[in-house]
């Protein structure tokens, strides 16, 4: 549950006409938590506003955090004052945020909300209450949940709720897609592929412009490791396969950055094993200083177990290493061939991968040093603002649906006509109502009462009485560079 | 489409192992667009641009489904009819001794004796993982065995003999409702928590069974404190050791050894339950006979009735794997 962030984007039309229309992203999630879906929300923010929109992110009180703050180039963050109680996420409780978000959405005068993951109950709450004031929706899947224990059940039922009556869904890669589309029974046009991206700015190899080194054969090659010390990041392979890889290789070093529950198991088996000289162990690092690690080796290793997307494996890759990973999840979709070496979950398969990758870099049949500029040409915020864009044209209607979604005739597929999701309750619940057996009258019980305390709040508190916010003053400049940029979908420009 | 996949996800058989695939009716153009995040897709594919082909290829429904078939089921239902009987047989002995009927001395020395046949048994049998070692060591070993087995027996008997004053007062300030109730919830969880399986392979923890047993000594306990003398408290003690802990060890072994020995010893269980359950309910010699034949023809019945049942619960299986599931990491334990 991360910080609902409601981004109300102004289309570009409206921004040339002077007119804006802002938008708002809600999540549980944000800074000063740091994270992948944290650096998410903040530089589609940061990219949606250089293109001329509005957003403001609304997400939970912090230690220390609360109120309104605003961000660089005028991203204003609202600190909703909430009950936290499971690893930064809210407790779920349906409707006490709805005063709240409808006095922001008004005072902001929001457009569209985007909510970013789907533990986040605070995205889920925003998103039922936004259709409930008539506003479009979106949804950003950052994760992959299996089918069948008790947890996944539950979160695919929420999920279920909130995404029958959302208008758009994005997720971070196709693998992502397909497990979206299969939880929530969601109409697979309905569901974007946007992959996250990265600053290349921030995660430059150490010499740049200068021809590499050739590695020797007797030269040190070092590995490096940078993940949270858990289960399903791997560590167990990692455990089982770092004594493997040392005692065949003898110039190899491994440097681990990270911590977790499986930091103790680790250390136990470098003590075992008396590898303390060959492996560095460097405890939690700053996001800003895994650069700085990744600089320091040849190789990348990433025994995950499952991945929606992996943004370290680009991160690695923008560093010039070499990206030995496992594959699972979204992993496969992201990086090319010559960049990555794939090894199956297994301890002899990821030792005999690894093997590879430190032959292939000994033969000096890689050229790691081109990895930075073709990974800038992969990835960029500025193409995923854009494409996220299209969505949110296509779902304000200033795309045509024919054109949004697409038609292919003959493919199986074709327009249900129901994806233009319209306001009327009648549809909202004939919606919601296909969600189950019990689930389905739950739901628009849920959507009934959401509807009346509406009606209530309209009455209690007018619209009239609230004031509207000044949006921050924007450079013309700026505005005009994005906009003669827009056109072509995807196009990568650069960072203002 | 969501018609579609919601239909696809509620199949009407259990389907072993197949793929769902986008019909193919159509040929999309070569080379056009791939599953790949880090490529650019041509101008004409916008982003929530779904392919037939690929889209959900590598979703797999029920891929380690194996069917049931009708007499395995039946003949695997025996382990749970044992367990259920001989607490049933435990639950009439116990009656027995409150309304006076039977002698708690007696019960246990019945118990006794069987338990020293079925160690005997046990003990004649060679233990089952044939190791190298030579003949000797494995004698003296085996030997050595017996010795600590004896030796454990006469611990648990002094330290009943210590204990029985003490449990006889141990429920006084309770009513007896409420040790009713408890000792019923007990025995019920030890049935449920019980471990059903062979003892072999991967799935053979330790935490239910000790569960189970520690379920069943707290109901024996809370029961025995309701009897009016310490010989009664001891006895029912030791006899509940004696079901609870020693009998499901034998039955274990019995299954493993001698399949027919294993059949017989439910009958034989089936029938003394049936009998046991009759002769409280009624008195006489006629209600056993009548409760071992009622007793038999339910169990029956209850067998053929769940593993049909359980057959044909396997229709509504629906088991999706994709490579959305967290993998299972494959790794040789080399250092242990």
């Amino acid at each position: 549950m991360r910080p609902l962030s409601l981004g109300a984007g102004t289309c570009s039309r409206a921004v040339t006409k002077g007119r804006t229309f802002p938008r708002s992203m809600v999540s549980d999630f944000f800074f000063p938590q740091p994270g992948g879906i944290e650096s998410h929300i903040y530089q589609l923010s940061t990219k949606l506003i250089d293109r001329g929109h509005k957003v403001i992110i609304i997400t939970h009180a912090y230690k220390g955090r609360t109120g309104v703050r605003y961000l660089t180039n005028g991203l204003k963050v609202y600190h909703v004052p909430f009950l936290v109680i499971y690893r930064e996420s809210t407790m779920p409780t349906v409707f006490s945020f709805f005063p709240i978000f409808r006095n922001i959405v008004i005072r902001e005068q929001i457009q569209i909300v985007h909510g970013h993951a789907s533990l986040s109950s605070f995205c889920h709450e925003a998103i039922l209450h936004a259709r409930t004031m008539g506003l479009r929706t979106v949804f950003t899947d950052h994760s992959l949940f299996g089918f069948a224990d008790a947890g996944s059940i539950l979160t695919n039922k929420l999920l279920k709720f909130t995404l029958s009556d959302v208008d758009h869904v994005i997720c971070v890669s196709h693998t992502c897609k397909e497990n979206t589309v299969l939880r929530a029974s969601l109409d697979p046009l309905m569901v974007s592929v946007i992959p996250n991206a990265v600053v290349a700015e921030n995660f430059r190899p150490l010499e740049q412009g200068e021809p590499p080194r050739p590695i020797g054969p007797n030269d040190i090659i070092t590995i490096v490791v940078i993940s949270r010390l858990f289960y399903n990041k791997g560590t167990d392979l990692l455990i089982a396969t770092i004594p493997r890889i040392l005692s065949s290789h003898p110039n190899v070093r491994f440097i681990i950055a990270g911590s977790g529950p499986k930091a103790i198991d680790l250390e136990q088996m470098l003590e075992r094993n008396v590898l303390q000289d060959k492996v560095e162990m460097l405890g939690p690092v700053r996001h800003e200083e895994v650069r700085d690690v990744m600089v320091r080796g040849h190789i990348y290793l990433h025994p995950s177990l499952t991945e929606a997307f992996g943004t370290v494996l680009v991160e690695a890759a923008s560093c010039g290493l070499y990206v030995v990973c496992t594959r699972v999840g979204g992993i496969p979709e992201v990086l090319p061939q010559h960049m990555t070496t794939f090894a199956k979950p297994e301890e002899d398969d990821l030792v005999m991968a690894t093997s590879k990758a430190i032959a292939a870099l000994r033969s000096n049949k890689v050229r790691t040093d081109r990895f930075h500029d073709q990974v800038k040409m992969m990835y960029s915020w500025t193409d995923v603002a854009q494409r996220t864009e299209r969505v949110y044209k296509g779902i304000q209607g200033d795309i045509s649906p024919e054109e949004f979604y697409g038609y292919y005739p003959g493919q199986g597929w074709e327009a249900s006509g129901d994806r233009v999701r319209s306001f009327a309750l009648i549809d909202r619940l004939k919606r919601y109502y296909g969600c189950g057996v019990w689930a389905g009258k739950l739901f628009c019980l849920c959507v009934v009462i959401d509807v009346l305390i509406y009606v209530l709040l309209e009455m209690w508190f007018p619209r009239a009485n609230i004031d509207i916010a000044r949006s921050w003053p924007k450079k013309l400049k700026q505005k005009e560079t994005a906009d003669s940029t827009r056109d072509s979908p995807h196009r990568i420009g650069s960072t203002t | 489409m969501t018609e579609y996949l919601e239909e696809s996800l509620r199949p009407p058989h259990a389907v072993p192992a197949r793929k769902l695939r986008g019909t193919s009716r159509r040929r999309r153009r070569k080379g056009a667009w791939k599953k790949l995040l880090w490529v650019k897709q041509s101008c004409m594919d916008p982003d929530n641009y779904t392919d037939t082909e690929t889209f959900l290829d590598h979703l797999q429904r029920n891929p380690r489904v194996r069917p049931y078939d009708f007499w395995p089921l039946v003949a695997d239902s025996t382990v749970i009819v044992q367990h259920v009987c001989s607490v049933a047989i435990f639950v009439c002995c116990f009656v027995g001794i409150v309304q006076g009927r039977v002698s708690p001395v007696s019960i246990v020395c019945w118990g006794s004796v069987g338990t020293a046949m079925g160690w005997i048994l046990w003990d004649s049998v060679p233990p089952l993982p044939p190791h190298d070692a030579p003949m000797i060591s494995r004698l003296s070993s085996r030997n050595r065995q017996r010795l600590s087995t004896v030796k454990s027996a006469f611990l648990i008997y002094c330290a009943l003999l210590g204990l029985s004053p003490i449990l006889k007062s141990l429920t006084k300030s309770t009513a007896s409702d409420s040790i009713w109730a408890m000792s019923c919830w007990l025995l019920i969880t030890n049935i449920f928590s019980f471990d059903y399986g062979s003892g072999e392979g991967a799935g053979a923890t330790k935490f239910p069974a000790s569960l189970s047993t520690n379920a069943a000594v707290m109901a024996s306990t809370v029961l025995a404190s309701r009897l009016p003398s310490t010989t009664h408290v001891f006895s029912l003690m030791l006899f509940s050791i004696e079901v609870f802990g020693l009998f499901p060890i034998f039955r274990r072994q019995l299954r493993h050894i001698s399949w027919t020995g294993h059949v017989f010893l439910t009958l034989a269980l089936v029938i003394a339950a049936g009998g046991a359950v009759g002769i409280t309910l009624r008195g006489g010699l006629t209600a056993a006979v009548v409760g071992s034949m009622l007793g038999s023809i339910l169990t029956a019945l209850a067998m053929g009735g769940c593993s049909w049942w359980l057959i044909s619960l396997q229709k509504y299986k629906n088991v999706v794997t994709g490579p959305w599931d967290p993998a299972r990491p494959i790794i040789r334990r080399h250092w242990d």
